[in-house]
């Protein structure tokens, strides 16, 4: 059954980047319709840094959007029984970390100052399309220049920091500034967040600072927000619930029912391999061969508890140490599911968040560990491991970032090598998802960056 | 190398070994009668031809012969194997995989270009991207240029080249494993890092970047052991004029003001208008000079400087060769190499051992029988047997003594006795050394062969340190070549020549 | 053993009088039996030559998408293609740069065997992306044999005992030689009447053995490479990695080539909605190519001239020659060129040559300058544009 086109634009999927590339291209005036394979929205808030020309360019503080700021950002528990608890003040968690090592305490403000100042150039970078560096256009040229020159403005050191952090472990940078074995514990995790990789491998100090973009020094978790619930409630985009679709030459074939809807671009927030599955036998093979690479191995089970009262901490980090992260990831190199995982939990309106890695394999005992870690009871733990998002959502290996954020899989190599500007070989399809840049964790840059770029190719043809 | 080309541009230059022999760790001893070992660097192919014909090393009796294949034994018998022959490999390889035989060709072409597109790299100063000179501003966009001017395809290559982990950039290519293990194993060798760590893709090109009379990446031996290489350097060096004294360790650089000449340890005082260290970065600056004459974020750069020695040797006097089972009797393939990797996991658990401080139970190893080719290397009929292995942490568990060495060893014959049953009993004489033992011997600090981790944040303008990666350092006149200084280890000799062309820029 | 040898390698080894073998894909296979390989030429131009063309990689393409997967790699229409038909096609890569060339029988519905001088089953492979298709290498599997020249029908139809008269040029049919199973395609590398013969590995010798009975009194005569290389460029075919780099081995731009630049257009289908290297060859096309493969005579007398210069008679080459010779425009200054292959033809009597040309000096009859050494001396002799094949017998369509 073909219906006649009555969209100008058919985005897949109601994630934050897909929400927000309809935003755009609505404000430009184009019909456009998602279709979600969820069946209705959830109210969950959105992980990750809501860059300003998004905020400012969508009006959404006066739309209502709340940022969560959560202060403590983080509460470790400690063998001796103690919490670690760190602090939106750089001054304050300097206090709190002196009980332990006042080694640690007097490296904290100058630790958190040249991170942040490594974040920011990252920032800035996630707010534009990735650099094109093999291009001869004079404006691309131009903003590459830019680019230097602003790095180079930001000192010596800057420079320095970035051709070292970047390639680093997130181990060894911290081993460079502390001892203590909680604080670095608790600061390595984020450095592992979705990456098939231990604090010890190369190129988890930039997961490190990618995560650390956007927020305030001396804060090393993303922040919240509630992006998408403002986004789904704005009149005017239509979006159907509980559809499946699949692109094809034109537009999209819904499943299971088979109808097809058209237009002349299909934005895909959903990861690459998922995307271009169906579509093989219609691309060059290379590019086939470079999607089928991609590395998005998902290690990351995420769930929810429900409890009776409010939790006592904001954010909760079970990661004692970089070598309990290591040996946690030791497990799923090897193919099982970490004997001692890596738990994280925030809490929320009612309930907790969690997040827990490695998960490699299916583990019987896994969700009452976690239940035990969070002193909660297992009966109220819903758990969804890498494969249970693979089976509900199509998610390629259950990656939540749609590939994993190492260093060959970034800016101007991300999702493919020569395909970093949301444009794919076939005419029409676009791609803005968290699979392209900047990746997981920056709420709704893609999205941004990907409309950005449908609308100057309408304007170009 | 520093000395030869200084020499040959005239200067009066005198060199100073503290052991008896020069080479540092390319040397050959005769450590039980009659048997002479590459004591610890082994195979020969990074040398730059540029060095080779300018120093003339022909001559001075360099004579490199080619290795010609490796076998890899696997664990079910089978074994996995790469001759010189293209024909003849992908025949092999075609018997594990009909499609990673094709793809091993695509694949050795990209390493060609990749190798070809770094090769500048080798060769050049590292531009400072934090100096403002003219000369640094030219330099980076050379640079820029350089890698521009590869093309999407390598461009994208090289930028996976330099992050991926060996393991993952071979999974794109092959999927034959036990293919995988053998290339991820040139991507850890003096690394503390597993086959699955990302930055070993980039070691894996290094390695390809051999260039033996033209013909690329071909290892060899050279006649007489690696310890001939270093002695024909010296040889090329004397021929210029230069002066090499052995025995004489060096104990401190004098400095006053600038440096003025060094003092040696049993008290004698040279002095010179210029100074060079080719020794470690940690030992160049650390002990050579007193702190105080550096500044403090140089010395906490320096003190940074990340060495994790992993490797270890094993040498043997044998008997007789051993008969693996894989490939029973003796044959043209004891005139390659064997390697122990028959699985990328075989390579990861040897690493997650030394990544919590123990040596690998069932290690890693680089095996080849420099008697097979330069027969003069053993008494006729017997053999000599050098054994590489990954890994040995320098810090071990409770530190290194005489029985973990003997510890170590026995890991490494055992683990050699599963493979070719009967090998013990072949053993007449064996040396053991550990990461200690190197570093107690070449001077190299912790053991690491490479002079400091080839690691990315330690590469090119980082080498040793952000802004002293040129071959001068904060001290006038004293400057530093080696392993520990760019591009790296590996006996290239390209850091003594660029160093030597850097003092006679300055005006020596 | 390091190098294969080919399932007829016991009947050829003992035919070897000079020991003269060579590579290919990794087989050794004969240079010439005898001496010289002469007699082994003309036999092809005057009675039947039996060659061992085993080391052909050969895939065997089945399934419902079969016919897809080859559309979308090579350049012609397979879908198009009747059952018994051969095509000869090259393939190139996205850019419209010739990877190989070779051939694919339509053996029967979603069926088909596809020949290659280079290994391409992984080609094959990363183009089968979402079809329903299998890919079989029968390289090994499978013998070949190429029966060549003028009495060639007459041996192939005592021996299969079938009337061949009908089977059309690049036409195939099953058939069986003494119980043999066979394939007969009529298709070969030397532009002349001949038919190649599929066989089975393992009944290969008895498939020799029944030709050679059958041949002999017709005069059939095994032959080796250098006596096909004569008459390949008689038949101004091109050869991989001598008149043309495939792609993927081109180490610079300037090595590749597309199927316009080498003469090879008409296998380029207009017809096809999507194939690798479809929109640069399209574009190729409407800009024509910069570059055109095509024969060179050499004039006679200027060679001669050259020769009794120096106090010589003319001398020619012996074997065909496989290198790069600079061709230049008619003043002898200026480069327009290079010639791949070339060699005396016995049988036209000329100096012929293969060669690339910029397409502005490639027009049938220019005169233009070839590259020869006398007497270690460089020196021009003219050459005329020829267009190919040099030669084309009636007989090889009839």
């Amino acid at each position: 059954m073909i219906t006649a086109a009555r969209w100008d634009a058919i985005v897949i999927g109601a994630g934050v980047n897909g929400l927000v590339a309809a935003q755009y291209l609505a404000r430009a005036g184009r019909r456009v319709l998602i279709v979600e394979r969820r069946q209705e929205p959830d109210d969950a808030l959105d992980i990750g840094w809501v860059p300003t020309p998004v905020i400012r360019e969508l009006e959404l503080e006066r739309r209502g959007l709340r940022i969560e700021h959560a202060d403590p950002w983080i509460t470790a528990p400690l063998d001796n029984g103690g919490t670690l608890e760190l602090w939106r003040d750089v001054g304050r968690t300097a206090d709190a970390i002196r009980r332990w090592s006042p080694a640690d305490a007097a490296a904290w403000p100058e630790f958190c100052a040249r991170m942040h100042k490594l974040a920011t150039v990252l920032a800035r970078l996630y707010t534009a399309p990735p650099p094109d560096i093999e291009s001869h256009n004079p404006l691309e040229l131009a903003r590459i220049a830019g680019l230097g020159l602003y790095v180079r403005r930001l000192g010596k050191q800057t420079i320095i920091d970035l051709a070292r952090v970047l390639p680093m472990s997130i181990a060894e940078l911290l081993d460079d500034w502390f001892e203590s074995d909680a604080l670095k514990g608790v600061l390595g995790a984020v450095g592992v967040w979705h990456l098939r990789q231990g604090p010890r491998s190369g190129g988890t100090a930039f997961n490190f600072l990618h995560h650390h973009a956007g927020n305030a020094a001396g804060v090393f978790r993303p922040m919240r927000s509630n992006l998408s619930t403002i986004l789904l409630s704005t009149p005017g985009i239509e979006i159907r619930w509980g559809e499946r679709a699949r692109p094809i030459a034109g537009g999209v074939v819904l499943e299971p029912s088979g109808e097809e809807l058209h237009a002349r671009v299909v934005v895909s927030s959903a990861d690459p391999r998922a995307t271009f599955a169906s579509l093989k036998a219609d691309l060059d093979p290379e590019f086939v061969r470079a999607v089928d690479n991609i590395k998005c191995r998902g290690v990351v089970a995420r769930g929810m508890v429900a409890l009776d009262g409010p939790a006592s901490f904001t954010t909760l980090a079970i990661a004692p140490s970089l070598d309990h992260l290591e040996r946690a990831y030791d497990d799923a190199k090897h193919g099982r599911t970490s004997a001692r995982p890596y738990i994280e939990a925030h809490a929320t309106s009612n309930g907790l968040d969690v997040h827990v890695q490695y998960v490699a394999a299916p583990d019987a005992g896994l969700k009452d560990k976690v239940a035990a870690a969070l002193n909660a009871d297992p009966s109220q733990l819903t758990l969804e491991t890498p494969h249970d998002l693979e089976c509900a959502y199509g998610l390629t290996e259950g990656h939540l970032y749609h590939g994993e954020l190492t260093l060959d899989q970034i800016l101007f190599m991300r999702p493919v090598g020569g395909w970093s500007r949301y444009r794919t070989p076939l005419p029409g399809l676009y791609l803005c998802g968290a699979g392209t840049h900047p990746g997981g964790g920056i709420a709704g840059a893609a999205g941004r960056n990907a409309a950005r770029a449908i609308l100057k190719d309408a304007k170009r043809s | 190398m520093t000395a030869a080309y200084l020499a040959r541009a005239g200067k009066k230059v005198l060199v100073l070994e503290r052991r008896p022999r020069v080479g540092g760790a390319a040397v050959t001893e005769e450590i039980f009668p009659g048997f002479k070992f590459s004591m610890f660097s082994y195979v020969v192919s990074l040398l730059r031809p540029e060095i080779i014909r300018d120093l003339d090393l022909a001559r001075h009796g360099l004579h490199i012969l080619p290795l010609e294949s490796t076998i890899t034994p696997m664990e079910n018998g089978d074994y996995l194997a790469a001759w010189g022959d293209h024909d003849e490999t992908r025949r092999e390889l075609y018997r594990h995989s009909p499609r990673d035989a094709e793809a091993y060709d695509e694949y050795g072409r990209l390493m060609h270009f990749m190798a070809q597109a770094v090769k500048p790299i080798l060769s050049m100063v590292p531009p400072d991207p934090t100096s403002l000179a003219p000369s640094d501003l030219a330099g980076l966009l050379r640079l820029g240029k350089h890698f521009r001017g590869l093309g999407a395809e390598r461009l994208h290559a090289l930028v996976k080249l330099m992050t991926m982990s060996s393991a993952d950039f071979l999974d794109e290519w092959f999927e034959t494993d036990v293919l995988k293990a053998t290339k991820s194993a040139s991507g850890i060798i003096g690394t503390f890092l597993g086959p699955r760590s990302p930055g070993t893709a980039y070691v894996l090109l290094h390695h390809y970047m051999g260039e033996l009379d033209g013909v690329f990446r071909a290892w060899g031996f050279a006649k007489g052991g690696t310890g001939a290489v270093s002695e024909s350097i010296a040889a090329a060096a004397r021929s210029f004029g230069a002066e090499i004294r052995c025995d004489a360790a060096v104990a401190k650089v004098h400095v006053n003001g600038r440096a003025t000449g060094v003092v040696l340890e049993n008290g004698d005082e040279i002095a010179a208008r210029v100074v060079v260290s080719s020794l470690d970065p940690r030992r160049t600056f650390l002990e050579l000079l007193d702190p105080t004459q550096l500044p403090s974020d140089f010395v906490a750069d320096i003190k940074r400087f990340k060495f994790r020695g992993s490797s270890g040797k094993v040498n043997l006097a044998l008997d007789s060769l051993p008969s693996f089972t894989c490939m029973p009797g003796i044959g043209r393939q004891h005139r390659g190499a064997f390697s122990i990797s028959p699985s990328v996991d075989y390579i990861e658990r040897a690493y997650d051992d030394a990544k919590y401080g123990a040596f690998s139970r069932r290690p890693y190893m680089d095996i080849v029988f420099p008697s097979m080719i330069d027969p003069g290397m053993a008494p006729p009929g017997k053999h000599v047997m050098s054994v590489f292995v990954q890994y040995a942490p320098y810090h071990l568990n409770g530190g290194w003594s005489d029985a973990k060495r003997e510890a170590f060893g026995d890991a490494v014959v055992n683990t050699l006795e599963e493979f070719a049953p009967g090998f013990k009993s072949k053993i007449l004489h064996r040396q053991v050394l550990t990461p200690a033992d190197i570093e107690r011997i070449t001077g190299l600090s912790e053991g690491n062969i490479f002079a400091g981790e080839l690691a990315l944040h330690q590469l090119f303008f980082l080498r040793p340190a952000p802004g002293w990666a040129k071959f001068a350092t904060p001290v006038r006149n004293y400057y530093q070549c080696g392993s520990g200084t760019h591009p790296g280890g590996g006996i290239m000799g390209a850091s003594g020549r660029l160093a030597a062309l850097r003092i006679l820029k300055d005006g020596l | 053993m390091s190098l294969r040898t080919t399932p007829f390698h016991s009947r050829t080894a003992a035919l070897s009088e000079g020991q003269a073998w060579r590579r290919w894909a990794g087989y050794v296979v004969a240079s010439s039996y005898e001496l010289s390989h002469d007699r082994e030429y003309h036999a092809i131009r005057n009675s039947a030559a039996l060659f061992d063309v085993s080391p052909l990689y050969k895939y065997l393409v089945t399934g419902r998408d079969a016919a897809r997967l080859l559309d979308h790699v090579v350049t012609r229409n397979v879908g198009k293609a009747a059952i018994g038909q051969v095509l000869y096609t090259p393939w190139c890569d996205h850019d419209g740069k010739q990877i190989d060339d070779g051939t694919i029988s339509v053996l029967g519905e979603q069926r088909y065997r596809m020949t290659s001088a280079d290994p391409t089953l992984r080609w094959l492979h990363l183009n089968a992306g979402g079809l329903d298709v299998a890919l079989e290498d029968v390289s090994e599997r499978t013998a070949a044999l190429s029966l060549q020249g003028p009495s060639a029908r007459e041996i192939v139809q005592l021996a299969a005992q079938r009337d061949l008269s009908k089977l059309k040029y690049f036409r195939l049919t099953e058939a069986a030689i003494r119980g043999i199973p066979i394939t007969i395609s009529r298709t070969g590398y030397t532009g002349d009447l001949g038919y190649e013969l599929w066989v089975d590995a393992e009944q290969a010798l008895e498939l020799w053995d029944a030709l050679i009975d059958v041949g002999t009194p017709y005069g059939i005569t095994p032959a080796g490479m250098l006596a096909l290389d004569v008459a390949r460029i008689e038949a101004g075919l091109l050869l991989i990695e001598v008149d043309y780099f495939s792609s993927r081995h081109a180490l610079i731009e300037s090595q590749k080539s597309s199927p316009l630049e080498l003469g090879l257009g008409w296998t380029v289908a207009a017809d096809k909605e999507r194939y690798n290297g479809k929109a640069a060859l399209d574009a190729e096309r409407l800009r024509g190519p910069s570059w055109q493969f095509t024969g060179l005579t050499v004039d006679w007398n200027s060679l001669e001239r050259l020769y009794a210069d120096v106090g010589l008679p003319p001398r020619l080459p012996s074997q065909a020659w496989r290198t790069s010779v600079p061709v230049y425009e008619q003043g002898g200054r200026r480069q327009v060129g290079y010639a791949t292959s070339g060699g005396w033809s016995p049988l036209l009597k000329r100096y012929m040559a293969l060669a690339h040309l910029e397409t502005s000096s490639a027009a049938p009859g220019t005169s233009v300058r070839m590259e020869i050494t006398v007497e270690h001396r460089r020196k021009q002799a003219t050459a005329r544009v020829t267009p190919l094949p040099f030669f084309n017998p009636e007989r090889k369509r009839a």
